[in-house]
């Protein structure tokens, strides 16, 4: 899934809060994941800048260099 | 012509910690029981199935297949390992099935078995996530409690079900597990108790989650023919399906319904010529208790959105009088992973001979569901009694 350094826009569709890792990701837990569909209806898992996700519903923006895993935040009001 | 295939014989472990035994014996030990309860003669057996997950991550033993078959005294058979994640051992007995139905062979011993206990929490959740597509979701960190998390919240989101509902499902099927000697938890729990345990992956807590569990089950399958003969009484095997269905949670286009097990039951029903409201009993892969709303909706017991209020109705106020997960199910019976699906079948086979502690009354049409990772790889069987 190639995401690039582009900005990624999308909604909530579902939200977790891993607390129990794998060992690849043993030293980021707890960490928010998200399920977000874009705008272009692609979908994608995304990490969440902060510590309790987003409603469903909500818009988020984020981005992240090639072949990593996206990081979002909240979207400003004109989204 | 295709031939009518029988259960001729199951035969199980307990399930539960067992820290001093090798896979090939718990393997063994189930198979030994199998071949016993089928009374074929062993040289009728053709085929040996093993249905296992992570033997090799786990305990360094591969070559299950050959290892099995020659432990139990069977020379010169075709032996070899299955497998499809948490669905290997059903994923086999679809294998089993076919080269009987096929008359290509006469009986087929498919055995299912996991060593899972005793792992330090971390290797063990990097061996589940064996499951995961390790280049894309691996990558984000999700992880099994993670998927059924997403599942759980969007299911609460869309259709309003209520933790209580959810956490219900944890407390039925400990009360059912109470009752199985073969059960690991043998205690019931209260919904409070489950709504208070630890977070695993919100809003999953700890006792929405099967446990890790050792254990072994096993399957034989035979002509009918030849259960005429050696068998009394027999249950008949109305269908068989494997089906894949969507890899990666992103290849979902609504994450509350699973594309694998409403292909498998729609295939099975048509196959055995019934439908979701002829089936008296099921056991159904209850891997988290939301698994178990979300699977009886995709298995037609109830429609999309009502398996929350249906858990907590009486069975004579639902659309279904299906009894799903009598014997405790993953949750509480336990999940040795790649023994859970001839251990479903041996739940069932139990209940339609009408020899389960938990009975269900008149029980004539029994369902399993078993799916491999997240609801990629799933069997539907259906079983229908002497």
């Amino acid at each position: 899934m190639m995401t690039g350094n582009k900005s990624l826009r999308g909604t909530v569709q579902s939200h977790t809060i891993i607390r129990v890792p794998g060992k690849s990701h043993a030293a980021d837990a707890p960490f928010v994941l998200l399920l977000v569909e874009l705008d272009d209806g692609e979908r994608l898992l995304g990490h969440f800048r902060g510590s309790t996700p987003p409603a469903i519903g909500a818009r988020v923006a984020g981005g992240g260099a090639d072949n990593e895993t996206p990081t979002f935040s909240i979207a400003g009001e004109k989204s | 012509m295709s031939v009518s295939v029988h259960v001729a014989g199951v035969g199980s472990t307990s399930f539960g910690s067992h820290p001093n035994r090798t896979l090939q014996s718990l393997a063994v030990e189930a198979a030994r029981a199998a071949l016993a309860d089928s009374n074929i003669p062993m040289d009728r057996i053709g085929c040996v199935f093993v249905g296992n997950f992570v033997g090799g991550i786990m305990t360094g033993q591969e070559l299950l297949g050959p290892i099995v078959a020659a432990d139990l005294g069977l020379a010169n058979v075709a032996a070899v390992k299955v497998e499809a994640a948490c669905a290997s051992s059903s994923a086999a007995v679809r294998i089993g099935h076919d080269l009987v139905r096929a008359d290509a062979e006469e009986a087929v011993l498919v055995v299912g078995v996991e060593r899972l206990t005793g792992a330090p929490r971390e290797a063990l959740t990097t061996a589940m996530t064996a499951a995961i597509d390790l280049g894309s979701e691996g990558h984000a960190g999700l992880t099994f409690p993670g998927f059924w998390g997403l599942v759980m919240a969007r299911h609460m989101h869309l259709y309003g079900t209520t933790r209580e509902q959810v956490a219900a499902v944890a407390v039925k099927n400990r009360r059912f597990g109470a009752n199985n000697p073969l059960a690991q938890f043998q205690k019931p729990i209260s919904l409070e108790e489950v709504i208070a345990s630890p977070p695993v992956a919100d809003p999953i807590r700890r006792f929405d989650c099967c446990p890790a569990t050792d254990g072994a089950a096993a399957v034989v399958l035979t002509s009918e023919a030849l259960a005429r003969r050696f068998v009394s009484p027999s249950v008949r095997v109305a269908a068989s399906v494997l089906v894949n269905g969507p890899v990666r949670v992103t290849d979902y286009r609504e994450i509350t319904s699973h594309d694998g097990t409403v292909n498998a039951a729609r295939r099975a029903y048509q196959a055995a010529g019934v439908g979701p409201q002829d089936i008296d009993v099921a056991e159904l892969h209850d891997c988290f208790s939301i698994a178990e709303i979300v699977d009886s909706e995709d298995l037609g017991f109830f429609a999309a959105g009502e398996g929350g209020p249906n858990i907590l109705r009486e069975a004579t106020k639902r659309n279904s009088k299906v009894v799903i997960n009598p014997s405790g199910g993953l949750l509480s019976k336990g999940h040795p992973t790649g023994a859970t699906g001839c251990g479903q079948i041996y739940e069932v086979v139990m209940q339609l001979r009408g020899q389960h502690p938990n009975q269900v009354p008149q029980a004539r049409w029994g369902l399993t569901h078993n799916g491999g990772g997240t609801a990629a790889a799933v069997t539907v069987h259906i079983l229908q009694s002497p």
